[in-house]
């Protein structure tokens, strides 16, 4: 599966733009970071994805075709789970996810249902009404809707809020395993969510994207912009955007990433969530 | 199979919904309110009562609680915030086609639920005059597509606003419209349709095709509107005009919509039903055209074929004239405005003829050219579906015409000679009419129908001779019964259906009592028929009627729970007494009605009468209870009325209002203040048997048959009183 997405803009009707001239080309398979801060495009841009809105300018194109013309096959191979869903209360798990199979017209329902059940770990809430179940198990199973019928593109927007450490483990290695011969975007603001399964990653910040390309390559964007040194040494110091303080015997140990390193800073092998806070916060300097 | 899957998944979610059920459980109740609360029908029949009533209820209790329903259903996904998930799997116009369908599905279920657990309770109240069919149309006409309706209207709402308070308030508009302003329009009161009466022992083809035809054509107009709020879902994060914007590029779309709200409104328009008949029941342009000059009529013969199946009428009618004048003469008759008249030849000649457009009293006049020859026979044939008067819209039923019953009457029957004098007295008549094998044809007046031949298909050709321009006709599976009683021979005519009721409440002995009654106080029928008089069951008509040597009772005073009312004596209602005394008190001939502001008519000595043997047969509380101190109440809320006081004012009200209180003010004259004038007389007088020697003097006089009025000052001088004596104010 190929998306081209071209010269895109979307201004909403109050006059708010979120992108602005959008260039993106996304091929399977491949498993795409979406980061950005909030109000940055990501959630319009994920909407234009899906035909849920319009782009006011530019085009996109679904293997070669426009959206707007194969909007029926987009969703049919679809797998979508918004930032903001809900979910029927009132059926069970299994129930709903029968529901969303015939939505999207899944040839055998039964099967695809079980597997994704089977797939978000909740096989014992199976029978369970909706309504009853916690926070984290009602984003499971959005996750499994998302996963019903074998889509070929998936979309997913912050998909492990409300999860606990060890689902969010869990669903970063099953996004993984789908993205090996699929097309898979996943946004986010954890970058450890992204930062050991996705092999693209899209920066995106004021609908503009600042950075498309590998982790390894984001990474090496910020190679000798991040350093540490002790709070006190360098508290007047202008431009340093600080990642993280830690607290020692010695004083507040720092992480930085600035376009110039202080002379107290000790380089650091910089991380992928430097690597982006070097690029936001270039952006914001710019 | 795709969208039959989806459908099938979106009602399975919907019949697991809370709300949904609970407005199938409420639906499913509502038919009680019928049986107690609201009653729209207001005819006594059993089918009125029991089912008219409940299944009416239950449409429109049904469709406000299937209509919150949709709104609900519909703002459930964005409740839920299952919009999104949604929408990236189905396009939102189809989603909303799927909804609508699972909610039309589960209105559909909640009238067939109603329909099977209310008809065990329908049947065994409704007792021996229960009919499937009447209870299954009635349901699915009165009750089911008020479902269907009231979820396109509030699923409209919906679409068009979003918004689940705004959907709330119009749908209830809505509703409210039907209830109150529209309750009188027929076509326009999609909730609650005019259902009067349903007959219990002939058929109701009518008023169901007529309320059919009435929820068909909002179902048009509901379906574009509909159709046309589909176009405006939101789509594409549009706002209403956007995503109109882009639904409308399938020029399909709105092509389908703007067809049905076509349909709708043509069909309302071109409604086959009702006619246009001046609302002015003072109106008498018809009656009061000259004659043509010089042209006599010696007879007058038609064929009559009516089709049970359509309900519509073919004839073929032929007049004999005599045209003296030497010159060509337009001649005027009157025919049911919904036929038309498809060829008039004069001794076999086409001749030009015209209908036009104004009509009267259920008549629209058909002028025809006669050539200036002296004698000739013209022959007009005309035909269709006869239309009833705009007057009684939301009364409608009387021209029925289907399998069980028939009745066609003056202009329905035959165009009606409107400006020729007979030849002699009057113009004979000889009809002929054609009817299925099961049906007794009868002639409501003095004639004797005979039936004079058979056909292969199942029908037999009856043939009458009878006399006048007009007349009426009966038709249906009747028993008939002859009652010597005062003299004379009452052929009693009444439904096959009803006969176990009629013997068993011994209705032939009560026959016998009023004839026996009026016989013995006023003096033996002088309107001669023979020695005969024709006592006929008709169809509900919300009251009887009687011409010489025949009475016409309404089914409503038959039923078996008016037979068996223990307050009425065990004997029929009072209507049917009332119908009764007309053969003495009530021919138009007796009384002069030229006057419509005159209290004086043949229905208050008839109302009088009726008193007097309810009274004697239900005992005098009774009769004051249901006559005397109604009639009071009545007359003075009569003298107290604004427009009675202060008459220059109606005129400044609109027509129509001024009509509808004309109207009633007229009623209250003639069946309260009279008969409490009569009352007054009596007191006079001397006591009642004063007052029955006095009136069977006055019922047994010398009559000048050309003038043969029974006046006000007749009656005062039989009593020796003055008028200012019996004034009651």
């Amino acid at each position: 599966m190929e998306i081209r997405v071209q010269n895109v803009s979307m201004v909403y009707p109050n006059g708010k733009t979120a992108l602005k001239n959008l260039n993106l080309d996304l091929k399977s398979p491949s498993l795409i970071g979406l980061l950005g801060p909030n109000g940055a495009g990501k959630s319009t841009l994920m909407k234009l994805l899906v035909g849920a809105l319009l782009p006011t300018a530019g085009s996109i194109q679904v293997d070669g075709r426009p959206l707007t013309r194969s909007e029926k096959q987009l969703k049919s191979r679809l797998g979508y789970l918004p930032q903001d869903f809900g979910l029927f209360d009132e059926l069970t798990v299994a129930q709903f996810l029968d529901y969303m199979a015939a939505l999207k017209e899944i040839r055998s329902p039964k099967t695809a249902v079980s597997q994704a059940i089977e797939a978000v770990n909740l096989k014992e809430k199976a029978k369970s009404k909706i309504r009853t179940l916690s926070g984290g198990q009602r984003q499971r199973v959005g996750i499994a809707q998302a996963l019903l019928g074998d889509p070929s593109f998936f979309i997913f927007d912050e998909p492990t809020v409300g999860l606990d450490p060890e689902e969010r483990i869990h669903f970063r290695n099953l996004f993984s395993q789908t993205a090996q011969n699929r097309l898979v975007l996943l946004s986010t603001h954890i970058i450890e969510d992204v930062q050991s399964v996705c092999d693209q990653l899209v920066v995106i910040h004021h609908g503009r994207i600042l950075f498309a390309g590998t982790p390894e390559e984001l990474i090496l964007t910020a190679q000798g912009h991040v350093g540490i040194f002790w709070e006190q040494e360098a508290f007047e110091e202008e431009g340093l955007h600080i990642t993280a303080r830690v607290n020692t015997s010695q004083g507040i140990r720092c992480r930085a990433v600035a376009e110039s390193l202080p002379a107290c800073a000790v380089p650091e092998e910089p991380s992928l969530e430097d690597a982006y806070l070097y690029l936001i916060s270039r952006e914001v300097v710019s | 199979m795709k969208s039959t899957g989806l459908f099938a998944r979106e009602l399975h979610r919907l019949l697991h919904s809370r709300p949904a059920w609970l407005a199938l459980l409420l639906t499913l109740l509502s038919p009680l309110a019928g049986l107690f609360l609201y009653k729209p029908a207001t005819a006594d029949t059993m089918l009125s009562l029991y089912l008219a009533n409940p299944a009416l209820t239950g449409g429109a209790a049904g469709g406000i609680f299937f209509g919150l329903l949709a709104v609900l259903e519909l703002d459930r996904v964005s409740r839920s915030r299952m919009d999104a998930l949604v929408d990236a799997a189905v396009p939102p116009l189809r989603m909303a086609l799927v909804r609508l369908t699972a909610l039309l599905a589960v209105g559909l279920l909640a009238t067939a639920v109603t329909m099977l657990v209310w008809l065990p309770v329908t049947w065994s109240l409704v007792g021996s005059v229960f009919d499937l069919t009447d209870y299954c149309l009635a349901y699915l006409i009165f009750m089911g597509l008020a479902l269907p309706l009231a979820i396109l209207a509030a699923a409209a709402f919906y679409q068009f606003t979003c918004r689940m308070d705004l959907s709330l308030v119009l749908f209830a508009a809505f509703c409210g419209l039907s209830l109150t302003l529209w309750a009188d329009e027929w076509q326009l009161c999609w909730l609650n349709p005019s259902v009067w009466a349903l007959s219990d022992d002939f058929s109701n083809f009518r008023i169901f095709r007529s309320a059919a035809y009435m929820r068909f054509t909002w179902l048009g107009a509901l379906a574009g509107f509909w159709g046309l709020s589909c176009l405006c879902v939101r789509q594409y994060g549009k706002g209403p005009f956007g995503s109109f914007a882009r639904s409308v590029r399938r020029v399909c779309r709105p092509i389908l919509v703007l067809a049905l709200l076509a349909s709708s409104v043509t069909a309302y328009a071109l409604q086959p039903f009702v006619d246009h008949s001046n609302p002015d029941l003072s109106a008498m342009t018809f009656s009061e055209l000259e004659y043509a000059e010089g042209v006599t009529c010696s007879h007058r013969s038609a064929q009559v074929t009516p089709c049970t199946d359509s309900g519509s009428v073919t004839g073929t009618a032929s007049y004999e004239f005599q045209n003296s004048s030497g010159k060509e003469q337009t001649v005027s008759f009157a025919i049911n405005p919904g036929y038309t008249v498809s060829s008039v030849r004069a001794d076999g000649e086409a001749g030009p003829f015209r209908v036009g457009d104004y009509q009267e009293y259920n008549e629209a006049m058909l002028e025809v050219t006669l050539p200036a020859k002296e004698e000739m026979e013209l022959e007009i044939r005309y035909g269709g579906f006869p239309r009833e008067d705009r007057t009684t819209s939301t009364m409608q039923g009387s021209a029925e015409i289907s399998r069980e019953y028939i009745c066609l009457t003056n202009a329905s029957l035959s165009p009606r000679l409107l400006n020729v004098l007979p030849a002699k007295d009057s113009i004979p008549v000889t009809m002929e009419i054609t009817v299925p094998a099961h049906m007794s044809v009868i002639p409501f007046g003095r004639a004797d129908a005979q039936a004079v031949e058979e056909h292969d298909d199942g029908t037999i050709t009856w043939r009458y001779e009878d006399e006048g321009t007009g007349g009426i006709l009966y038709a249906g599976d009747y028993v008939r019964q002859d009652i010597e009683a005062g003299g004379i021979t009452v052929q009693f005519y009444y439904g096959r259906k009803h006969q176990a009721i009629m013997e068993k409440a011994n209705a032939a002995e009560a026959v016998r009592k009023v004839v026996d009654y009026c016989t013995e106080h006023y003096g033996p029928l002088s309107f001669g028929a023979g020695g005969s008089l024709k006592l006929i069951q008709s169809r509900t008509a919300g009251g009887g009627y009687a011409t010489d040597g025949a009475s016409l009772l309404d089914e409503a005073d038959f039923t078996a729970a008016n037979l068996s009312d223990p307050d009425k004596g065990g004997a029929v209602g009072e209507v049917f007494i009332h119908e009764l005394v007309h053969q003495w008190w009530g021919l138009a001939n007796m009384f002069d009605g030229a006057d419509a502001e005159s209290p004086w008519s043949a229905e208050g000595l008839t109302v009088y009468t009726t008193y007097r043997i309810v009274k004697e047969l239900y005992g005098e509380d009774y009769a004051r209870e249901h006559y005397t101190d109604q009639w009071q109440r009545e007359a003075e809320d009569y003298y107290l009325n604004y427009y009675v006081r202060s008459p220059e004012y109606l005129q400044e009200l609109p027509q129509s209002k001024q009509l509808e209180i004309s109207n009633s003010l007229s009623r209250v004259r003639q069946y309260c203040e009279m008969p409490l004038k009569i009352l007054k007389a009596e007191t006079l007088v001397g006591g009642e048997e004063a007052m029955d020697q006095i009136l069977k003097g006055l019922f047994n006089r010398e009559l000048d048959w050309s003038y043969p009025y029974l006046t006000y000052q007749e009656f005062l001088d039989a009593c020796n009183l003055t008028e200012e004596e019996l004034n009651l104010a």
